[in-house]
C-alpha cells in the first residue's frame, strides 16, 4: 500500500517530480517575491535531472510558485488543494508561515486554477497535509532564510546576527520589515535539493503558529452569503443544461429522442446526446434550455427512448449476493497478504470463529449538487468552471474525451459545497463538456439532488468474511479477512491499482485499514472486484474508503472474538497492541507504533468510564480503535459510543460520543476538532441512518424524504480529546469516521446482546435478532 | 406576469412566470447567490429566506406567493453581515464547507425571535429541517446558544 | 344519486300551474345607473365595510381578476357555477339594477328580470340583512369601477339548471321571513347572530347540506360541514378541535385571523378573515360571542390543559406502521422548523398540530390542501405564509405525514372517521383540486 504516494504524483498525466525532491528557486517579479520549487519543465530545459540546481538567474524562468510576498508585505499562499469544509487553505498556509516567520495577519490564500506548474491537483485520502507538511515547511524555511539574508544586507548586518520575526528581519541594530525588503532588496537566491532537503525546521518548542489556536481564513465569507461555490457562477451567454439519465448507468444506448413537446416551453433550447468516447457518460442526454426552470419543465416533457445495459436488472440484493459468491470462492480475487504458514497455523489452531458482516451503498449527499459550465474558446481551448477535488485525474480523460490535449483544457477552481469524495470523480464536469461540445454553447450543467444521485458515485457495499484461529491458550495464530466490493480504483484510476501475491492487482483503497497493528500471528486478506458493482454504476471513493466499512468489519469481529475467548474486549485488544515487530511503527510515518494506538484506547476507557460506570438498563458503552487510512500515515484513534436500544421498538439511540485521536502534530486544533466532530457523527450517520436501495439498476433513494442522513436532534453528546505530542502531523478529514459504526455495533451488544452484522444498524434488525433470542 | 416585492429592502419586479420557485428567481433572476439549492423539496433548509420575517423554504415558494412581500437574505440579514449569529457562528468557526450556511444562520435568525432563549430541544426541532451534510451541528447550535445570550444583552 | 334528485324534480313539474303562479316574479325595470356622486362617501364607506362582513370578492372577484366583476366557478355537487359580476356595469352587471332590485336579489335570490338565481348567492342568510345595510351595500356596489366582463354558463345539468325549478327550492326549503333578534340575549350576543347569520352566511360553509344542497337545521346547524373541498369545521359544543372555542379564541382568531390554541385561517376561511379586517372591534366581538355561546361558552384552558395536549409532542406510539414513521421523519425534517413549539402556550405563527382541526377534524381536507397548497400571505393572519409542499412532497410522502400527525394527535377511535383511512387517494384528488386553484 506504501505504493499509493508515490503512484499519486504520477497520474497527473504528465510526469510530475514528487515535491519532496525539487530544487528551490527564488526570485522577483513585477515588485514582488515569488518562491517555489522548480518544475519539471525549467529543470528539463536547463538539460538538469530532476532534483538538480537550476540556473543562476530566474530571468525568464517560470518556477512552480507556492507564495509571493508584495511591497506591502502581505504574503499570499497559493493553495492547490480543494476548500471543501476542512480549511486546507488554513492548515497549509500556517505551515508555510510557521517556518517562513510570516506575520499571520498579512497571509491571504489563493485557491489557484489548474495549471501544470501546480499539479499535482488531487485532494483527497486526507493527504494534504501529510503530504505537503515538509515541502511546504521547507519552502517555508527556504524563503525565510533569503530574507534573513537580503534584510540583513539592508540592515548591514550578518545575517548570523539577524533572526526573522512576525514577518520582519531583525538585527543588531535595527529591524526592517518583509514588504520592505521585497521593495528594496535583491531577492535572488537557488537553493539545491540537498540544501533544501537539509534545511533544518523549527523545533517543536519554537513553533509560533502550527499546533496554536487560530480562526480559518475561509470561514466568515461563508457567513454572509460572499463565498463562491461552483453552483453560483455565472458566465457570459450560457444556457442551463438538465441530464437525463439512462435506465442504466453503464451500457445503455439512445435510440430515440423525441422533444416535440418540449418545443412548447419558452426557453427550450434543443436536446443533446452524450457521446462519450470515454464512455464514462456515454448513454447520457441533456435537455438544453435558456433558463433552469425551463430546462426542468422541458426536461420533464422531452420523451427519450433508450436500450438498458445489461444491469437494468440488478437490485441491492443481487449485489450481496455476488459478493458472497467471490468469497466463497477460494480461487477468486487478489491476496493482498498472504503470511507464510498460514494454513498450519489455522490447522493447529484449537478452533476458528468465522463471521460476515455487510455494509450497504452510501450516497455522498455533498449539500452542493453537482453542476459545472463548460465552455469552448478561441483556438479550441476548453474552460471549465467546477467543484472538483481530482482535476490531476480528469485531464487525460477529458483530453481524450474533447479530442484536446490537456494543456487546452481549463479548470476553474471554486469551494467546493462538500465533497467527501463525490468530486474526485468528474463525471459531471465531463457531460457538461461533452453537452458544450455538441451543441457549441456555454453550458451550465446543473443536477437536481435526484439526478446527483442517480449518477452516484458512492461509497461501494461490501460483504465480508472474517475468521480467526484460537489456540489452546486462547492466544489468535491466525487471522483472516475476506472483502468483495466494488473496486472504484479499477473503474475511475486503474493505474493506482496496486500489486499484490503474484502480481495480481487489487484495489488498494478498498482494503485500507484492514493490515491492523494487531499481533494476530499469521494473516492472509484477500479482495475481489465486486464486478456486478462495478458494471452497475461508478462506483467511487467516499469519505473514510475501505476504512469505512474494513473497520465495521474488523473492530465488530475484534469484539465478538474477545467475548469468544472470554475476555474483556478492552483488554484482548490492549494485549494484542503490543507494539513489536512490524507494529513498532517507522520514524517519521508510525513513530511508536501500535503502542500509541494502545494508549488512546487507554484514554478512552478513562474518559468514558467504560467498565466502571454503571449505566441504565439496556444501556451500554461499545468500544473500538482504528488508525484511519494507510500504514504508512497512521491516526490513531478510539472511540466509546454509550448507546441505549429500545427494547420495544429496537431504536437505537447513540446518547454519547468520547474520542481520543493522536494525530501527531495538531497543525490546526480547531480545524482538526472540527473534522473531529464532523467526521464522527458522519460515522454515526453511516452506523444508523443511511444506506441507500439499489432497484431495478439505479439507486432508489434519491432525495431526503428517503435517504435520511443525521440531523441536529440525533446529536449526541460528544467529548474528543486530542494527543500532545510533537509527532509528524497525521491526517484528519476521515480517520474520525472509520471508528464509530463499530463501536456502536458493540455497545448494543453490551446492551442488549444481540450482535448486529449489517450497516446501517437498524431497529428492524434489532427486534428479529432479540425475537430470535427468545 | 410581473411580481413585484422587496428583498434585502430593496424594490424588484420580476417577470419570472409565477409558480417559479422563489429560489431560482432570487439567485438567477436577481443574480443573489447566497441563498443555495440543496435538494428542491423542503428537506435540507439551504434555500431558506425570510418572507415577512419568517423563515420559508424558497425552493417550495412560488414568486406569485410572495408579490408585496419583504424577503431578507442572508446578504440582507445585516448590513455589515454582523448578525449576532453571524458574529456568533465566526467566535465558534461553525462552517465547514459552508454551503448550508446561509440557510442554518436564517432558520436561527427566525428561531430566536419566536425563541428568545431557546432550550437544547428547541434547537433541535427548530434546526433538524437544516440539514449539513458536514455535520457541523455541534458548533451551530453552540453559535445559537451563544448568539441568543449575547442578544439578550451578554458581552460575546 | 343524482337520478333520484332528477326524477323529484320531474315530479316538482307535474305540480303545475299554482306552483307556476308562485314562482313566477316580475321584473324590475331597468333604470339609468345612478351616479356615483349621488351617493354619500360615509354611505359608500359604510357599505365597504359590510361587503367585507359578507365577503363579497371571495366569490365575486376571480383571482387576479377586477374587482367584484365576478366569473370564479363554485363547485357544487350538481355542477360548477359562475358567479356573476357586480360591478355597475348596464350589460354585464348591476349598474342597470335599482335599489330594489339589489334588495329583491341579496334576500329572495332573485335577479332583476324576475328568474330565480342558484342558492349559491346566500341569500338564505342575506334575507336577514336590515334595510339600511342593503342600502350601504347598494351604495358601495354602484360606486365601484364597472366592468364589462360576461360570466361563462354554469355546468348543472338540465332540468337542474332551469332557473324556474328553483323556485321549487326554495318552496322546499326556502322562508324569506328575517331571523327576529332575541330578547333573552344580550345585545352584543344579537349583534353577532345578525352578523353571523346574516351578511357573514357563515352557516353556507359551516353547516352541511342536505341531498339538494339546502343547509340542514335543528342540530345539524353549523356542525361542521365539506365544501368547495374545503372543510369548514363544526362550530358547535367542544367543536373538532382539542380544545373548544373560548369567546377570546374567537375574539383573536376572527380578529387576526388566527389563534393560538387553535392556529392559522387558511383556504376560503383565510378570505373570510380578509373581508373581516374591515369591521370595528366590537363587532368581530359580537360574532365571538355568539359563537362562543354556540359552544356552551367554554372558558379558556388552563396552561396544565394545554401542557397536557401539547406534551405528546410527537410522540408515535410504539405500534406505530412504517408509514407513520416515515412521516414522522418527513414531518420532523420538513414541518417542525415552524410548527414546533416549546412547551407552554403556543405562538400563533407557529400554528400547533397538536391542537389543530385539520388534524384532530372528521375530515382531512384541510391537512392535506394546506400541506399541498399552503397558506398565502393575503390570507388570514399578518405575516403568516406556508408554502405548500405540492412539488416537495409525492402522494405518499403527503399521506405519511397525514397519517403520522393523526396516530400522534388524532382522536383514539379512528373507525368513526373513514376519511382518514382513504388518504392516499385523497391526495391525488386534491393535489389536482390545488392545482386547478392557482
Ligand atoms: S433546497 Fe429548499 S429545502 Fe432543500
Ligand atoms: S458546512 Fe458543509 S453542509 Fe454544512
Amino acid at each position: 500500500m506504501s505504493e499509493i504516494f508515490h503512484r499519486l504524483n504520477n497520474t497527473a498525466g504528465r510526469a510530475t517530480p514528487g515535491l519532496t525532491r525539487r530544487g528551490f528557486l527564488i526570485g522577483m517579479a513585477a515588485g514582488s517575491a515569488v518562491f517555489g520549487f522548480a518544475g519539471a519543465a525549467l529543470q528539463a530545459a536547463k538539460g538538469g535531472k530532476t532534483g538538480q540546481v537550476p540556473g543562476q538567474t530566474p530571468a525568464g524562468f517560470e518556477p512552480t510558485v507556492w507564495y509571493h510576498i508584495d511591497a506591502q508585505g502581505i504574503v499570499t499562499i497559493n493553495i492547490n488543494r480543494a476548500e471543501m469544509g476542512q480549511h486546507v487553505g488554513t492548515a497549509l498556509a500556517r505551515i508555510v508561515a510557521e517556518e517562513l516567520e510570516a506575520d499571520w495577519n498579512s497571509v491571504r490564500l489563493r485557491y489557484v486554477d489548474v495549471e501544470p506548474k501546480y499539479a499535482p491537483f488531487v485532494t483527497g485520502g486526507s493527504w494534504s497535509v501529510f503530504n505537503s507538511y515538509y515541502p511546504l515547511s521547507r519552502a517555508g524555511a527556504a524563503g525565510r532564510i533569503a530574507l534573513v539574508e537580503a534584510g540583513a544586507k539592508l540592515l548591514s548586518a550578518a545575517p548570523a546576527n539577524c533572526v526573522a520575526r512576525n514577518g520582519r528581519v531583525i538585527g543588531p541594530a535595527g529591524e526592517i520589515s518583509y514588504g520592505e525588503i521585497v521593495a528594496r532588496g535583491d531577492l535572488l537566491r537557488t537553493l539545491s535539493a540537498a540544501e533544501v532537503a537539509a534545511l533544518p525546521l523549527k523545533p517543536a518548542a519554537q513553533r509560533r503558529l502550527l499546533a496554536r489556536e487560530t480562526r480559518a481564513i475561509d470561514i466568515p465569507d461563508k457567513t454572509n452569503g460572499k463565498a463562491v461555490f461552483s453552483i453560483d457562477v455565472r458566465v457570459g451567454g450560457m444556457v442551463f443544461g438538465r441530464p437525463l439519465a439512462p435506465p442504466t448507468r453503464n451500457g445503455a444506448a439512445v435510440s430515440a429522442i423525441d422533444d416535440s413537446a418540449a418545443k412548447a416551453v419558452p426557453g427550450y433550447l434543443q436536446t443533446v446526446r452524450i457521446k462519450d468516447p470515454s464512455l464514462v457518460v456515454d448513454g447520457y442526454v441533456v435537455v438544453l434550455a435558456e433558463n433552469w426552470m425551463a430546462a426542468m419543465a422541458a426536461s420533464e416533457k422531452v420523451k427519450v427512448t433508450w436500450t438498458a445495459g445489461k444491469t437494468a436488472a440488478v437490485t441491492s440484493e443481487k449485489l450481496a449476493e455476488f459478493g458472497r459468491a467471490q468469497i466463497a470462492d477460494q480461487a477468486a480475487g487478489t491476496y493482498v497478504i498472504n503470511d507464510e504458514g498460514f494454513d498450519h497455523a489455522v490447522s493447529s489452531a484449537a478452533r476458528t470463529l468465522e463471521r460476515n458482516y455487510s455494509t450497504s451503498l452510501l450516497m455522498h449527499f455533498q449539500m452542493e449538487p453537482l453542476s459545472a459550465i463548460a465552455r469552448q474558446t478561441e483556438g479550441g481551448h476548453w474552460e471549465l468552471h467546477s467543484g472538483s477535488q481530482w482535476q490531476s485525474l480528469s485531464l487525460p480523460v477529458l483530453s481524450k474525451s474533447l479530442g484536446v490535449p490537456e494543456d487546452r483544457i481549463h479548470m476553474k477552481t471554486y469551494l467546493l459545497g462538500g465533497g467527501f469524495g463525490r468530486r474526485l470523480n468528474d463525471d459531471f464536469v465531463l457531460m457538461a463538456a461533452l453537452a458544450a461540445k455538441a451543441s457549441g454553447k456555454t453550458v451550465k450543467l446543473m443536477f437536481t439532488r435526484e439526478d446527483d444521485c442517480l449518477i452516484t458515485s458512492g461509497r461501494t457495499p461490501s460483504v465480508q468474511k472474517l475468521r480467526a484461529a484460537i489456540t489452546p491458550d486462547k492466544t489468535i495464530a491466525a487471522f483472516e479477512h475476506h472483502v468483495a466490493a466494488g473496486w472504484a480504483t479499477e473503474v475511475i484510476a486503474p493505474a493506482l491499482l496496486a500489486k499484490g501475491v503474484g502480481g495480481k492487482l487489487y484495489d488498494p483503497f478498498v482494503v485500507l485499514g484492514a493490515e491492523t497493528w494487531y499481533e494476530f500471528g499469521k494473516i492472509r486478506l484477500r479482495s475481489m472486484s465486486n464486478t456486478l458493482v462495478n458494471n452497475t454504476y461508478r462506483t467511487g471513493w467516499q469519505r473514510g474508503v475501505g476504512s469505512g466499512f474494513m473497520n465495521f468489519g474488523i473492530e465488530s469481529f475484534v469484539d465478538e472474538l474477545a467475548r469468544e475467548i472470554g475476555q474483556d474486549p478492552v483488554a484482548f485488544r490492549l494485549a494484542h497492541l503490543r507494539g513489536k515487530g512490524k507494529n513498532a511503527g517507522a520514524p517519521d510515518r508510525s513513530d511508536g507504533g501500535a503502542l500509541r494506538q494502545a494508549a488512546v484506547l487507554k484514554r478512552v476507557v478513562e474518559l468514558s468510564g467504560y467498565g466502571k460506570r454503571r449505566l441504565p438498563a439496556d444501556t451500554a458503552l461499545g468500544i473500538a480503535t482504528t488508525t484511519g487510512q494507510e500504514r504508512e500515515m497512521p491516526t490513531w484513534i478510539a472511540c466509546a459510543a454509550q448507546v441505549h436500544v429500545d427494547r420495544k421498538s429496537g431504536v437505537i439511540q447513540c446518547q454519547k460520543l468520547t474520542l481520543v485521536i493522536d494525530c501527531g502534530t495538531v497543525i490546526h486544533p480547531d480545524g482538526a476538532l472540527a473534522q473531529a466532530q464532523g467526521g464522527a457523527l458522519f460515522g454515526l450517520s453511516i452506523a444508523l441512518h443511511e444506506g441507500a436501495r439499489f432497484e431495478n439498476g439505479q439507486v432508489a433513494d434519491r432525495n431526503l424524504d428517503s435517504y435520511t442522513p443525521l440531523r441536529m436532534r440525533d446529536v449526541p453528546e460528544m467529548q474528543i480529546e486530542f494527543a500532545r505530542n510533537t509527532y509528524r502531523p497525521m491526517p484528519m478529514g476521515e480517520p474520525p469516521l472509520t471508528v464509530v459504526a463499530p463501536a456502536i455495533a458493540n455497545a448494543i451488544f453490551n446492551a442488549v446482546g444481540v450482535r448486529l452484522r449489517e450497516l446501517p444498524l437498524r431497529p428492524q434488525a434489532v427486534l428479529a435478532a432479540l425475537q430470535s433470542r427468545t | 406576469m410581473s411580481t413585484a416585492f422587496k428583498i434585502n429592502g430593496q424594490q424588484v419586479s420580476v417577470n419570472d412566470a409565477g409558480d417559479t420557485p422563489l429560489l431560482w428567481v432570487i439567485r438567477d433572476t436577481l443574480g443573489i447567490t447566497g441563498t443555495k439549492f440543496g435538494c428542491g423539496i423542503g428537506m435540507c433548509g439551504a434555500c431558506t429566506v425570510h418572507v415577512n420575517g419568517r423563515a420559508v423554504r424558497s425552493c417550495l415558494t412560488a414568486v406569485q406567493d410572495v408579490a408585496g412581500a419583504a424577503i431578507t437574505t442572508i446578504e440582507g440579514l445585516n448590513p455589515r453581515g454582523e448578525h449576532p449569529l453571524q458574529s456568533a457562528w465566526i467566535r465558534h468557526q461553525v462552517p465547514q464547507c459552508g454551503y448550508c450556511q446561509s440557510g442554518q444562520i436564517m432558520q436561527a435568525a427566525a428561531l430566536l425571535k419566536d425563541i428568545p432563549k431557546p432550550t437544547d430541544a428547541d434547537i433541535n426541532e427548530v434546526m433538524s429541517g437544516n440539514l449539513c451534510r458536514c455535520m457541523a451541528y455541534v458548533r451551530i447550535k453552540a453559535a445559537i446558544l451563544d448568539a441568543a445570550a449575547v442578544m439578550r444583552g451578554k458581552k460575546p | 344519486m343524482k337520478r333520484i334528485i332528477q326524477s323529484l324534480l320531474g315530479l316538482g313539474v307535474l305540480v303545475g300551474g299554482a306552483f307556476l303562479v308562485y314562482a313566477w316574479h316580475p321584473e324590475i325595470a331597468k333604470i339609468e345607473p345612478p351616479k356615483p356622486e349621488s351617493f354619500a362617501a360615509e354611505l359608500v364607506e359604510k357599505g365597504r365595510v359590510l361587503a367585507g362582513a359578507g365577503n363579497c370578492a371571495s366569490c365575486h372577484t376571480l383571482k387576479g381578476g377586477p374587482d367584484y366583476a365576478g366569473g370564479r366557478g363554485m363547485h357544487t355537487p350538481f355542477g360548477t357555477l359562475y358567479v356573476t359580476n357586480i360591478t355597475p356595469d348596464v350589460e354585464t352587471g348591476i349598474g342597470g339594477w335599482s335599489e330594489q332590485a339589489f334588495a329583491r336579489a341579496l334576500r329572495l335570490g332573485l335577479a332583476r328580470d324576475g328568474a330565480h338565481l342558484f342558492p349559491g348567492l346566500p341569500y338564505t342568510s342575506y334575507k336577514n340583512i336590515t334595510d339600511a345595510d342593503v342600502t350601504a351595500l347598494y351604495a358601495y356596489f354602484m360606486t365601484r369601477k364597472p366592468v364589462k366582463m360576461e360570466e361563462p354558463k354554469s355546468t348543472i345539468p338540465f332540468p337542474l339548471n332551469v332557473r324556474l325549478f328553483q323556485a321549487g327550492w326554495k318552496l322546499l326549503f326556502f322562508a324569506p321571513t328575517p331571523m327576529q333578534s332575541d330578547p333573552g340575549k344580550s345585545a352584543e350576543w344579537n349583534r353577532g347572530a345578525y352578523l353571523a347569520e346574516g351578511l357573514g352566511h357563515c352557516t353556507a360553509c359551516h353547516t352541511p347540506r342536505n341531498i339538494l344542497g339546502a343547509e340542514k337545521t335543528g342540530a345539524a346547524h353549523f356542525s361542521g360541514a365539506l365544501v368547495d373541498n374545503w372543510y369548514a369545521p363544526s362550530l358547535k359544543g367542544k367543536g373538532d378541535a382539542a380544545l373548544p372555542w373560548s369567546a377570546n379564541e374567537l375574539y383573536a382568531y376572527l380578529r387576526d385571523g388566527g389563534s393560538p390554541l387553535h392556529g392559522v385561517a387558511g383556504g376560503s376561511m383565510g378570505h373570510v378573515i380578509e373581508g373581516l379586517n374591515r369591521l370595528p372591534d366590537q363587532d368581530i366581538r359580537a360574532m365571538a360571542v355568539y359563537f362562543a355561546d354556540l359552544s356552551g361558552n367554554p372558558v379558556d384552558p388552563s396552561a396544565q390543559e394545554v401542557a397536557t395536549l401539547m406534551a405528546r409532542n410527537g410522540m408515535l406510539p410504539a405500534s406505530a406502521t412504517a408509514e407513520e414513521k416515515r412521516g414522522e421523519v418527513i414531518f420532523k425534517n420538513s414541518c417542525a422548523g415552524c410548527h414546533y413549539n416549546p412547551p407552554g402556550l403556543p405562538n400563533v405563527l407557529r400554528p400547533e398540530l397538536s391542537l389543530n382541526s385539520a388534524v384532530t377534524g372528521p375530515d382531512p381536507t384541510n391537512l392535506l390542501r394546506l400541506t399541498l397548497e399552503g397558506v398565502s400571505i393575503a390570507d388570514g393572519l399578518k405575516d403568516a405564509y406556508m408554502h405548500g409542499y405540492a412539488i416537495g412532497l409525492s402522494d405518499a410522502n403527503v399521506a405519511a405525514v397525514a397519517r403520522y400527525l393523526r396516530r400522534t394527535y388524532g382522536p383514539a377511535n379512528e373507525e368513526a372517521h373513514s376519511a382518514w383511512n382513504t388518504l392516499d387517494k385523497s391526495v391525488g384528488a386534491l393535489r389536482a383540486v390545488g392545482r386547478e386553484h392557482k
